[in-house]
């Protein structure tokens, strides 16, 4: 028989048999891609993850899970955790040991997180301005290109916070931010997130707000028979309007209440000024009982130590399941011919020689093999290509 | 056109042995293969198309001695020299009508434009020309067996051997696929043999063998 011929009926052969291809080709397909794809989307997540905890030396926390911690000062995710008084984190640099950058990372805005933090925070991280301007007053906010492709923001556009509760009247009402500008893309947790001025998202936390100045406001805006009330203060009545914005006519009126050193932030950056001013502050904080001052390196090396013994557990598992799927594959192929024993006999007795008979299957084995290959390939291709938001859905 | 001396083959481990002394058929002639179950007919037609190799003995087909072929030699011999047409049809399953009738094409030296035209005549010949599109299990019985005798017909051999094509025939199936085979036959000028149980078909034969008689030492 010619190659052609050969070709010919083992392209025929499979294509009738479509059925028990696909799925020859499909089991193959996931024995190949699933320990190849996972290894990828974790060293991905390492490689991401492991990047952004170089970059930062020390992370200051309230005590409780460091890894919780870390996620929330450098991923934005886990905005849950506990908060520290924005004092300390004054406390830490006041000596010159350690430049600090706030992070408080809690609120939200369309599905990204919203990021309260200060201008250094831009130049330490790298992040350059790729359309408008950085952030100068209160109520304006720079995005992440990703969200800015995402919800096809500009500068000019506004961005709402999401509130907490939709329910609680007391919680946390929704802030109108100007967007000022978008960052250039970098390909970490910066793209996704909304950065704001601290006092910005103290504004969205409630901790400072903005009213009409409470002496230009008539007597029907005032409860009577104040109590608890420091002395000359004035306790102004529902019918007073909070304003959502902050805009050049009202800048003015927006307020805090309380120390500013109480306010709450999730987590600090701490970018010590030596080796041993990080020595010292280690010492410090790893005796204090409330806060925690961790290196987030040392925390992705204990995370992927665990990590990697469970995906070597997997793949073993995957390897027992991947031999089983190939030895069944094997099985249903050598059934499959010996069905077709009758096939093969009549095939040479009109005169195919035994040679190109063996080639024939051989062509319908490589076939299944190759296809299975290409496509667990096309696979990792596509896995590769969507990584980098796979990984972001993974760790938000 | 056949000529057998002196053959003898006995399957390895099995007490039965095929021993003819003297075998001939002429060209263009056609001989009707008869015999009881068991007595050597398929067995005789195998060591004539060289599938299987006596033991002893020659057999000439068109001067060509095909006990001494090697075996790439008597596959390409076969191929080429050699139309076969089984007893089950033997069509595969994952080709059409038109791909089995071309078959021997496609394990040979390959598809041309004659062989194409051929089999659209054979298959019209036949009747079944509207079926060249379908598979074997569209097919009737006898729909099924005029494709076997097209694909054993469409090289043109000069030898035709058919192990019971009508075994699994009904009357007017079994008149009709004899009819092509002998018509065909005698178009082309090949010779046939052909092994039957049914004696209805033998008066179109130009000769009956019976092989039981044949081993015993009958000359034929």
């Amino acid at each position: 028989m010619n190659l052609a011929g050969v070709l010919y009926l083992g392209r025929r052969y499979l294509g009738r048999n479509r059925v028990k291809t696909a799925l020859l080709v499909a089991a193959f397909t996931l024995v190949w891609l699933l320990p190849a794809g996972i290894a990828l989307v974790v060293g991905k997540v390492e490689q991401q993850l492991r990047a952004r905890a170089l970059e930062t030396p020390l992370l200051l926390g309230q005590a409780g899970s460091p890894l919780e911690l870390v996620f929330n000062g450098l991923y934005f995710t886990k905005p849950a955790i506990a908060t520290l008084p924005f004092g300390e984190t004054e406390v830490v640099g006041a000596d010159g040991l350690a430049t600090v950058i706030p992070v408080y990372a809690r609120y939200a805005a369309a599905n990204h997180r919203i990021v309260g933090t200060t201008l250094d925070y831009f130049d330490y991280r790298g992040l350059p301005i790729r359309e408008g301007r950085g952030l100068i007053d209160l109520g304006e906010c720079v995005v992440g290109s990703e969200v800015a492709e995402k919800n096809g923001i500009a500068p000019g556009d506004s961005v709402i916070s999401t509130p907490e509760t939709l329910f609680d009247l007391a919680g946390v009402y929704p802030l109108k931010m100007r967007v000022v500008g978008v960052l250039a893309a970098n390909g970490t947790p910066d793209d996704a997130a909304i950065f704001v001025d601290l006092k910005t998202a103290w504004i969205i936390e409630g901790l400072g707000h903005g009213h009409l100045d409470a002496e230009k406001l008539g007597e029907e805006a005032k409860l009577v028979g104040s109590s608890g009330n420091a002395e000359g203060a004035v306790r102004l009545n529902a019918s007073v309007v909070q304003y959502n914005e902050v805009t050049e006519e009202n800048v003015d009126d927006f307020h805090f209440h309380g120390e500013i050193a109480d306010y709450p932030v999730t987590a600090a950056i701490v970018i010590p000024a030596d080796a041993k001013a990080q020595a010292l502050l280690k010492g410090r904080y790893g005796k204090a009982g409330g806060l925690q001052l961790i290196s987030p390196e040392a925390e992705m090396d204990e995370l992927f130590a665990t990590v990697f013994s469970v995906q070597d557990l997997v793949l073993r598992l995957l390897g027992v399941i991947g031999f089983a799927t190939l030895a069944i594959g094997a099985l249903v192929f050598l059934l499959s011919n010996r069905l077709r024993r009758g096939e093969f006999r009549h095939l040479l007795h009109l005169g195919a020689d035994p040679g190109t008979l063996r080639a024939l299957i051989a062509f319908e084995a490589a076939f299944v093999i190759v296809a299975s290959c290409l496509l667990a390939a096309a696979g990792l291709a596509i896995l590769q290509a969507i990584a980098p938001v796979l990984v972001r859905q993974l760790l938000g | 056109m056949i000529r057998c001396e002196h053959l003898r083959y006995a399957y390895p481990g099995d007490a039965f042995e095929l021993v003819i002394d003297d075998f001939s058929v002429t060209k263009g002639g056609s001989v009707a293969l008869v015999g009881p179950s068991g007595c050597g007919k398929s067995t005789f037609m195998n060591l004539i198309s060289g599938l299987l190799v006596p033991q002893a003995g020659s057999i000439l087909v068109d001067d060509v001695e095909v006990s001494r072929l090697a075996l790439a030699e008597r596959q390409r011999f076969r191929l080429t020299r050699i139309g076969l047409v089984p007893q089950n049809f033997e069509l595969l399953d994952y080709l059409t009508v038109r791909e089995n009738i071309l078959l021997p094409f496609r394990i040979g030296a390959g598809l041309d434009r004659e062989a194409a035209a051929r089999c659209e005549e054979l298959a019209d010949r036949s009747g079944i020309a509207g079926h060249l599109g379908k598979y074997p299990d569209q097919l009737s019985q006898g729909e099924r067996q005029r494709a076997a005798l097209c694909r054993g017909l469409v090289t043109a051999a000069p030898l035709i051997l058919a192990d019971e094509p009508t075994g699994n025939l009904d009357p007017e199936n079994q008149d009709r696929i004899v009819s092509l085979l002998l018509d065909e036959a005698r178009r082309i000028g090949a010779t046939v043999l052909m092994i039957t149980h049914d004696p209805v078909l033998l008066p179109r034969f130009d000769r009956v063998v019976d092989v039981l008689a044949l081993r015993k030492g009958g000359a034929a």
